[in-house]
């Protein structure tokens, strides 16, 4: 009786595994779409809004879903409470929010390298900049995507497959 | 008897599983993981068969030749 519960345990572990690591290649694509989505956002309140910084990831924040809203948020709090420059507040609560996320570390250089240049040009060239890193974002995305299309079901079966062949091993 | 063909659907369960497994790691372009995962599978079963095929051995030497 107890050799049943605890092989049941075995495959329950092995498969939620299994479903966790397919989740985060899923996440990942998904973040990468809100991630450019808000930089177009961003991009439209710097050209057309003429939004100051702060507010305008304030406004974002309040657009987005979770682990990229808790960044804007951060980011738009470190810039109203603090003093710092815009570089630094970025990166800082990039950093802060990293773990959450399901993103590589490609997309953290890109997006600390658009921290860098946010907020230090004139407004045609910050656009330039945000269309750039777009097209950095995009070739990402394509990557997660076909990785996500490749690996996911994979992911999903080795979980079980693995939890079944280690309770043969073992009983 | 009843642990000889324990082992019997033992093999046979790894063989369906490595089988199973070959089978998704090739699809999904991974060869050099699916052959590991083969011979692997095929060392352990291996490994088994050859203790009981020793077992045999031993009892056929303590028939024949009066011993142990």
């Amino acid at each position: 009786m107890i050799k049943i519960i605890g092989a049941i345990l075995i495959v329950f572990a092995t498969t939620w595994t299994g479903f966790e690591m397919a989740k985060q290649l899923t996440e990942r694509s998904r973040q990468l779409r809100d991630l450019k989505t808000a930089l177009q956002s961003l991009e439209a309140e710097i050209m057309y809004g003429h939004t100051p910084l702060h507010e305008a990831a304030r406004k974002l924040a309040d657009q987005l879903s979770d682990p990229l809203q808790s960044f804007f948020a951060t980011f738009a709090k470190k810039l109203i409470e603090t003093e710092t420059i815009v570089r630094d507040a970025w990166e800082e609560s990039l950093k802060e929010i990293w773990g959450k996320t399901a993103l590589k570390k490609n997309e953290f250089e890109i997006m600390k390298q658009f921290g860098e240049t946010l907020g230090r040009h004139d407004r045609v060239s910050q656009q330039k900049q945000i269309l750039l890193t777009l097209t950095h974002l995009e070739r990402e995305e394509r990557d997660a995507r076909d990785k996500q299309q490749k690996y996911e079901k994979m992911m999903k079966s080795i979980g079980f497959l693995s939890g079944l062949l280690l309770i043969i091993l073992l009983m | 008897m009843g642990l000889e063909v324990d082992i019997i659907f033992k093999i046979a369960g790894v063989g369906i599983v490595v089988a199973f497994l070959h089978t998704i790691l090739d699809q999904v372009g991974k060869k050099e993981y699916a052959q590991w995962v083969t011979l692997f599978g095929f060392i352990y079963i291996l490994f088994m068969v050859a203790s009981i095929v020793d077992d045999l051995f031993q009892k056929i030497k303590s028939v024949f030749l009066f011993e142990g």
